[in-house]
């Protein structure tokens, strides 16, 4: 786990791309405090700052080969490397016991063909001295970020946008049309990012620079097919198999030569991760849980209880209001772009730290894979709905919606973006994940950021890519993905990856695992999903190692207590953020429209609504600490 | 074999989908064979006689019927003429339940759909849903369509579901001579075709103007020229002046198809970044010019734009746009390739497959 960074180009002096580099590891230091390096080949300069886990004396980057003609930074973990260097050992003279000198092996003999080989979550920059070419990727579900902005006929990459800003390259300048994505899907999802002219290479994504200074971006992973010969014969034998792939995968994401333990929340998804783990051998396991002092959010006692069971040595991190007030600058800064969801994950990550480990590992993923979210249980009936809908003259439709719009309820708003714009199982997909219903959204943007929301219109940028992949997917599977590849890939994971960082934690996520998900993806829906909201079939593929009253138990979303603290210890912070000179910085927003929406959470008991407030919050914060940088 | 074709216009309008329409009859008349019969009702068109049809028609056409926009004369004639075909090729989808209802006429008539793009990409009537359950083909003009329409009706064999790509008109291309020059240092001279109508704001020319700025940070000199009218224009002037580039933008109104032509040919890019194009046939005339092509990443354009010919941005993203534009300059295509791009979108191989499809 680390940072990198390049940057290529013909026409900057290797000094000032030296400089660059520089600067952007500093920006990045954070993501590897235990060594850095810089190496420089023809119009090409790598960076990288390390976090050492895996044989952390000799497995230096930059990495090079001996030739002088390869070299690699990479940020990530291979799981499989093992068997990867045993296959190419007859042509390379291994030198280190670590994965980047196989991905160095690999990506040198076989070119980006070795892609769809790696087990794990990476992203790296290889670049070919010989060929003047930069080959840069991200893993199947973008676990590892990589940004970059095209430079004239080169360009500049990093892990963190914050990067590209100190490389001073690229002017760092905020797009209005991603304030508007922001404000519909909590993140701005790829390949857009919140400035103008950067990139997020999309997971499961390959760029190539050549040497002429073209850019060439390719997918290289999509899911396996909807239904394959892989399908398990009956169920009996489809949970069978789904407890060896739940061990297989777990053993993989243990490989490390530093501490590893597990967050573990008492919940079904990260219980049977850490069960699982001990089943393998995990002695002295550490798990860490954040708990509050308020009782009906807290997860304190299922942990504790899970944690009993399992034999780990656990540690609980009491986040209170006070806390969260006195660390938000820490966490503004901590974000790299904003974010509506993920501190939970910040001072998790910080409690593994500082209970020394090194690698941690979560369940998530859980939800997506096994049905444990409420869209697997009311998106069909939404669908069910939409044909009768249909048939209700138009004019009546509009004004039911228009009804609806007006309505005080989120939920109402909610429904009125429903009937207004779905039409098939996709698009309920998709919008059951926006934060702001569209008539919302279209009110908090200033003219300029609302013409470009109204062009971009209220869908998910990535709706035909989706619907070219899931082509025969049955509905559960198109739920799946739209989870996986939307609010997983570009909140949760990249929330976990900098909230993790912040505190150079390597956070690692087992249940999304190329080899494990392709074995799971084709297995019929009735016995991956079951009953919506149980995650029956993990529940019985673990019976024999997780505790029974956590199997049974009924799934509660992880809840922050952030209404109340919202009113309470982060009032102040919340005042100044809302206040006429801060909205006054954010020309992309309507000032009286976003006032209007803090002033209405304040005077009412309703707290419902606190989700989205505080999204415009950190926006518009995170707006002013960009600014200030 | 008779056949009757079916369409809402073919020579009252010049939109791609009247252009592509005229394309059919020819390659229909052009590769019937002894025997074959060919007949057409056209709901729109007001004149039978119009000059134009003589380079599309042959032999084999027996009755053309243009309607006047007189839907029960319409759709007697379909009822009437149906009678006595064999094959219904029915050029829109709106059109299609009636060529159902004429199929009760007639138990030994089967029936085609001509699926353009937009106008199928959504959810089906219930008369539409029996309909399309009902043709013995649909001929998808990209591979996006087809996609499109199994999304939408699933329960549709996906075999009958035949991707015919748009191909150039070679009435129009004859009159063009093609010319190309290398692209001026200072900045490209970039044209755009399209109706600018506010229904059809997808189809990002107000995104071209916008980019445009950025564009001429880089070139100074860039130009775009817009060819085409409609209700949206105002707007777009607007715009042009709210980005400080009215100087650099020109409207050109629309152009008959001998300036069309000249357009192409005298233009260093073409652009058209549009959400929703089924498949683009403005990218293929610009091609046979050899001017590379920037489109949006959407729709079907990616079929038939790619990197060799041109380059693709994010629909609506500006500064993606403006880098695309950027990197076209940069690195100009080859007019070769470009052209050898276009020839295999050829009308021969069009008439070829359609033949190979329908027998």
């Amino acid at each position: 786990m680390c940072g990198i960074v390049a940057v290529v180009s013909p026409f900057l002096p290797a000094d000032a791309r030296n400089d660059a580099v520089a600067h952007m590891i500093a920006a990045e230091k954070h993501r590897g405090p235990d060594d850095q390096g810089i190496v420089s080949s023809g119009p090409a300069t790598l960076g990288m700052c390390r976090l050492a886990i895996i044989d952390p004396e000799k497995a230096r980057q930059p990495m090079s080969s001996i030739d002088g003609r390869f070299h690699l930074v990479f940020n990530g973990a291979i799981y499989n490397f093992r068997e990867l260097r045993r296959e190419l050992a007859g042509g390379w003279n291994f030198v280190t016991n670590g994965d980047t000198e196989v991905l160095l092996a690999g990506l040198s003999r076989h070119g980006e063909k070795f892609l769809p080989r790696l087990r794990g979550m990476f992203a790296f920059a290889f670049w070919d001295a010989h060929e003047r070419m930069l080959l840069a990727a991200r893993d199947p579900f973008g676990i590892k970020p990589l940004y970059f902005a095209r430079l004239e006929d080169g360009l500049v990459l990093a892990s963190e946008l914050r990067a590209l800003a100190a490389s001073r390259l690229h002017a760092m300048e905020i797009d209005p049309a991603s304030v508007a994505e922001y404000l519909a899907w909590f993140s701005v999802p790829a390949p857009r990012t919140l400035y103008r002219g950067v990139t997020n290479l999309a997971p499961g994504h390959r760029m190539r620079l050549s040497d002429d200074g073209r850019l060439d971006v390719r997918r290289w992973w999509q899911l396996p097919a909807p239904r394959s010969s892989e399908r398990a014969a009956s169920q009996a034998e489809f949970e069978r198999q789904l407890r060896l792939e739940l061990a297989d995968t777990i053993r993989a994401h243990q490989v490390a030569d530093v501490p590893v333990g597990a967050f573990l929340s008492g919940g079904l998804d990260s219980t049977a991760v850490v069960a699982l783990m001990r089943a393998a051998g995990a002695d002295r396991l550490k798990t860490f849980t954040v708990t509050f002092d308020d009782p009906t959010t807290s997860e304190a006692e299922p942990a504790r209880n899970s944690a009993r069971a399992l034999g780990t040595e656990h540690h609980e991190e009491r986040v209170t209001g006070e806390r969260v007030a006195s660390e938000i600058g820490n966490i503004l800064r901590a974000f790299d772009a904003p974010t509506g969801d993920g501190i939970n994950t910040y001072f998790a990550a910080a409690a593994a730290r500082n209970g020394g480990v090194k690698v941690a590992l979560s369940g998530l993923g859980g939800d997506e894979l096994f049905g444990g979210y409420p869209s697997f249980r009311d998106l069909p009936r939404l669908h069910r709905a939409l044909g009768p809908w249909r048939q209700v003259p138009r004019s009546l439709r509009g004004a039911i919606v228009r009804r609806l719009q007006r309505a005080s309820s989120a939920r109402s708003r909610k429904l009125a973006d429903f009937l207004a714009y779905a039409r098939d199982w996709h698009e309920l997909a998709a919008l059951q994940r926006r934060v702001l219903p569209e008539a919302n959204r279209l009110a908090l943007l200033s003219p300029d950021a609302r013409r470009q929301a109204e062009r971009l219109g209220p869908m998910h940028p990535s709706l035909d890519e989706f619907v070219a992949e899931l082509l025969d997917a049955d509905p559960d599977q198109i739920i799946s993905a739209w989870e996986l590849r939307t609010y997983m890939t570009d909140v949760l994971l990249r929330d976990s990856d900098v909230f993790s960082m912040a505190h150079s934690l390597e956070l690692r996520v087992p249940f999304i695992d190329p080899k494990f998900i392709s074995w799971l993806w084709p297995q019929p829906a009735a016995w991956r999903i079951g009953r919506p909201g149980t995650k029956s079939a993990l529940a019985d593929a673990t019976a024999d190692v997780v505790p029974a009253e956590i199997r049974r138990r009924r799934k509660q979303g992880f809840t922050l207590p952030f209404a109340r603290w919202m009113r309470r210890e982060l009032r102040p912070f919340l005042v100044e953020t809302f206040s006429s000179a801060s909205l006054a910085r954010c020309p992309w927003l309507e000032a009286p429209a976003v006032s209007q929406l803090w002033r209405d959470f304040e005077r009412t008991a309703d707290n419902r609504n606190w989700s989205r407030v505080w999204a415009v919050a950190v926006l518009v914060a995170f707006c002013q600490e960009a600014r200030a940088a | 074999m008779r056949m009757l074709l079916v369409c809402p216009e073919v020579f009252r309008a010049d939109g791609g989908i009247a252009r592509i329409l005229r394309l059919y009859l020819k390659a229909l008349c052009a590769t019937a064979r002894e025997g074959d019969e060919i007949a057409g009702v056209v709901l729109n068109d007001s004149d039978a006689n119009d000059p134009r049809r003589s380079s599309y028609d042959g032999p084999a056409l027996k009755t053309w019927v243009a309607c006047g926009r007189r839907r029960l004369v319409f759709a007697w004639h379909v009822f009437r003429l149906a009678r006595r075909t064999d094959r219904v090729i029915c050029g829109h989808l709106h059109q299609l339940p009636l060529v159902r209802l004429a199929q009760k006429l007639n138990s030994r008539l089967n029936y085609c759909l001509i699926a353009h793009g937009i106008e199928v990409w959504r959810p089906y009537s219930r008369a539409e849903r029996r309909a399309l359950l009902g043709a013995s083909c649909i001929l998808c003009v990209s591979e996006y369509t087809r996609r499109q329409m199994q999304r939408f009706l699933p329960e549709l064999d996906g075999r009958r579901l035949v991707v015919v790509p748009n191909a150039l008109d070679p009435v129009v291309q004859a009159q063009a001579a093609p010319a190309v020059f290398p692209i001026p240092a200072d900045g490209p001279r970039l044209l755009t075709v399209s109706r600018l109508s506010r229904a059809d704001s997808y189809k990002g020319v107000d995104t071209l103007i916008e980019a445009l700025p950025l564009v001429q940070r880089r070139y100074p000199a860039t130009r775009l020229r817009v060819v085409g009218t409609g209700d949206d224009l105002p707007r777009l002037q607007e715009l042009a002046a709210a980005c400080r580039v009215s100087g650099s933008v020109e409207f050109s109104g629309r152009l008959d198809d001998r300036q069309l032509q000249a357009a192409y040919a005298a233009c260093d890019l073409f652009a058209l970044p549009s959400r929703r194009e089924g498949f683009g046939l403005v990218f293929l005339e610009a091609m046979s010019h050899g001017k590379a092509c920037l489109g949006a990443r959407a729709g079907g354009i990616p079929e038939v734009v790619d990197d060799e010919v041109g380059a693709l941005a994010d629909y609506a993203n500006i500064s993606d746009l403006a880098a695309a534009v950027t990197d076209l300059v940069r690195h100009p295509r080859s007019p070769d390739l470009i052209r050898r791009r276009a020839e295999s979108f050829g009308y021969e191989a069009f008439a070829q497959r359609l033949r190979t499809v329908l027998t």
